[in-house]
């Protein structure tokens, strides 16, 4: 073979190893320098002043909600009446869309679907425009209840859209005793052994808890939620895991005795297993609602009121409720149901049900922390 | 570098531009792995390791100071039980893929006809084309308390098993997931396996079960590392098995970290130290399987 050529490799591997170390020293020296902090501190910064609202796709409606609340025929009678596009993306936490608002992957929206809670959340980030009443028509339609509510005084920053409870779902012919609320569990824990399931939230879990003990939902007192830890861990072997959904085959199959779940879920089975029956607890249960609001970044705010107004409309919030058996906030849409769901005790309870319940209301951050760690103790152990 | 042709005329080329002429070739055929390498794991693993150093750092909170808090509160004990049963939940289900991957890869590598290898083969990925999260589901479907296995053990007169929600569901549906990488993998090995060395040892006086345990064993040992170690990696940050079928008390390094970045609390500070010592638990995985493993077979 012939002597292969001298290319002075030593030199040449010697520079690419420099050069790849300069590389890789600037490149980790750009991305530290503080982008964590940087999205950190973007996501706690007010963003006031919304982004420039007539852009070139005023035609369309971007909308950030939870699944099923929009449907094909909904967005087709909306596109008839106002000729405008919406397109719905869906989440299924509040807390994944609060974190993609946060990160600034939500400026499309234009309308957003948070829970009660979350709404006073967002007033508090500064991530909501207020609403002006004289673009909305049929707000005096709502009902006494939301009229004024807890989590948006006066409806400043969000329009209620649908409602429910948390209660219990069970078959009476398995249970064979009247229940009327969680102490079931407490006194049958023996026979219950990984025979129920508890919603996959720590507030609402805790918060039932809290409920039972005789407090209120939104406790702030660090003992009685320490005392509310201690009781849901009596009960701890029941629990055969914490689902929010997915318990509906195993209960329906009687290998589940019974299910904490959101009303809306609990009717849409009953409806498929009438023998299914679904109870809001009698020391209360949390009442919550979905809203509709605007962000302040949102692009198209005139359709966004189009929008509102449009879900407003007693048809529209009747349709809603025959969908997906959810209860509406609207009186007027309320008259407009056939009177089998106006009698509905599960759709609509009666006051008297309702007298102990209350509407979750976010808590201080160390409050916050508190009712989480306990959370974490309890699933983690 | 030494095969280079000397045939190649090259046009003289100044001495100065020599280093970056080297340079041009790698850097052009690198450079789109490397773009991608560079943001899509190096960058996001860079802000995950800075979050982690922010205690409590949370979206919406102006972020404090940088310390060691976020490591610090990993040693609570809620968190290290945790990271204990991550650990358990990894290695249980490597043990029992390997358990029960060996004997299947050795019939098909040695015993099976060969013209039926390829098929078997197929036969054992097949499952691996629908999505794991369906078979997750079929998994409760099976073992639900009325559900097909008790059905069965019923129809034999045994008495009915509650495995649902505990952690023998886990070890099931994680095996039934990986077993398929481990049967390929020590197939790969156990294929080389020279067989000269299984005559020699008959020859020699060794029954069966010896040439096995002195000869067969030793010879796959390199891709009995590589499928333990793979399987060990990938069950490590498994979040949809535990989840769907671990229960109430099943919570995972994965989940956890899933519950500090999107769960009520949105601690994202310690969601990345989590997830930091995850990446180590995995690198030093990786590593062991770069020494140990049976490159071949991977």
């Amino acid at each position: 073979m012939p002597p292969t050529p001298s290319r002075n490799s030593n030199l040449s591997s010697a520079s690419r190893r420099r050069f790849l170390q300069a590389a890789t020293a600037a490149a980790t020296g750009v991305l530290l320098s503080n982008c964590a902090r940087a999205l950190l501190e973007n996501a706690s910064a007010d963003k006031s002043g919304a982004a420039a609202s007539a852009t070139n796709a005023n035609q369309t409606l971007r909308i950030y909600t939870w699944a099923n609340y929009t449907d094909d025929q909904l967005l087709g009678r909306f596109k008839d009446k106002t000729g405008i596009q919406v397109i719905a993306d869906t989440y299924d936490s509040n807390e994944t869309m609060l974190a993609k608002m946060q990160a600034g992957g939500g400026k499309d929206y234009s309308i957003i679907y948070p829970s009660d809670y979350m709404v006073q959340q967002m007033v508090g980030l500064g991530l909501l425009a207020p609403l002006d009443p004289a673009k909305l028509t049929g707000i005096d339609q709502l009902m006494d209840r939301w009229q004024n509510p807890a989590y948006d005084k006066n409806n400043a920053h969000s329009i209620p859209a649908v409602w429910g409870t948390t209660g219990l779902v069970f078959n009476p012919e398995v249970i064979q005793t009247e229940i009327k609320g969680w102490d079931y569990i407490w006194d049958n824990q023996a026979d219950l052994t990984r025979q129920i399931t508890l919603i996959n939230d720590v507030r609402e879990v805790l918060g039932a808890t809290l409920q039972y003990l005789g407090y209120s939902i939104n406790s702030t007192d660090p003992a009685e939620i320490k005392q509310a830890y201690e009781k849901l861990l009596e009960i701890k072997p029941t629990v055969a895991s914490f689902v929010t959904n997915g318990w509906e085959d195993q209960l329906a199959g009687g290998d589940l005795k019974m299910s904490m779940a959101y009303s809306q879920d609990a009717i849409a089975l009953i409806a498929e297993k009438p023998e299914l029956q679904y109870i809001v607890p009698e020391t209360g249960s949390s009442l919550w609602t979905d809203t509709m609001v605007i962000p302040k970044t949102a692009p198209n705010s005139e359709a966004a009121y189009a929008w509102l107004n449009f879900m407003l409309e007693p048809e529209n919030s009747a349709r809603l409720v025959e969908r997906l058996k959810i209860s509406t906030p609207n009186a007027a849409a309320f008259d407009k149901l056939p009177p089998k769901l106006q009698q509905n005790e599960q759709l609509f309870p009666p006051k008297s049900v309702l007298a102990n319940s209350e509407g979750i209301v976010p808590v201080k951050e160390e409050i916050s922390n508190l009712y989480d760690q306990y959370w974490t103790r309890l699933t983690s152990s | 570098m030494t095969t280079i042709s000397p045939n190649l005329a090259e046009p003289p080329v100044p001495s100065w531009q020599r280093p970056f002429k080297k340079l041009l070739q790698p850097t052009i055929l690198l450079a789109p792995a490397g773009l991608w390498l560079l943001l899509l794991l190096v960058f996001p693993t860079l802000l995950i390791l800075e979050l982690s150093l922010i205690p409590g750092a949370r979206l919406g909170n102006p972020p404090g100071p940088y310390g060691l808090g976020n490591y610090i509160e990993l040693f609570k004990p809620v968190y290290l039980q945790v990271i204990w049963r991550s650990l358990y939940f990894a290695l249980g289900t490597t043990i029992v893929c390997l358990l029960l991957g060996f004997p299947v890869a050795y019939w098909i590598a040695l015993k099976a006809p060969s013209r039926w290898r390829n098929l078997l083969l197929v036969g054992f990925i097949l499952p691996l084309w629908t999505s794991s999260l369906l078979r997750a589901y079929a998994w409760i479907t099976i073992l639900r308390s009325s559900g097909l296995l008790n059905s069965m053990l019923g129809f034999f007169g045994l008495p009915g098993q509650d495995w649902l929600n505990r952690a023998p569901a886990v070890f099931i549906g994680m095996s039934y997931s990986y077993l398929p990488y481990m049967v390929l993998i020590l197939y790969a090995s156990l294929e080389k396996l020279d067989r000269r060395l299984l005559e020699a040892a008959a020859d020699l006086g060794a029954t069966p079960q010896q040439s096995f345990w002195r000869v067969t064993v030793p010879q796959t040992l390199p891709g009995i590392a590589a499928g333990g170690l793979l399987v060990l990696i990938a069950t490590l940050g498994e979040f949809a098995v535990p989840e769907l079928l671990g229960g109430a008390s099943s919570m995972t390094v994965s989940r956890l970290i899933y519950n500090q970045f999107l769960g009520a609390t949105r601690n994202w500070g310690l969601g990345s130290s989590i997830s930091m010592i995850l990446i180590l638990g995995v690198s030093i995985s990786i590593a062991l399987l770069l020494k140990y493993g049976d490159r071949d077979a991977i």
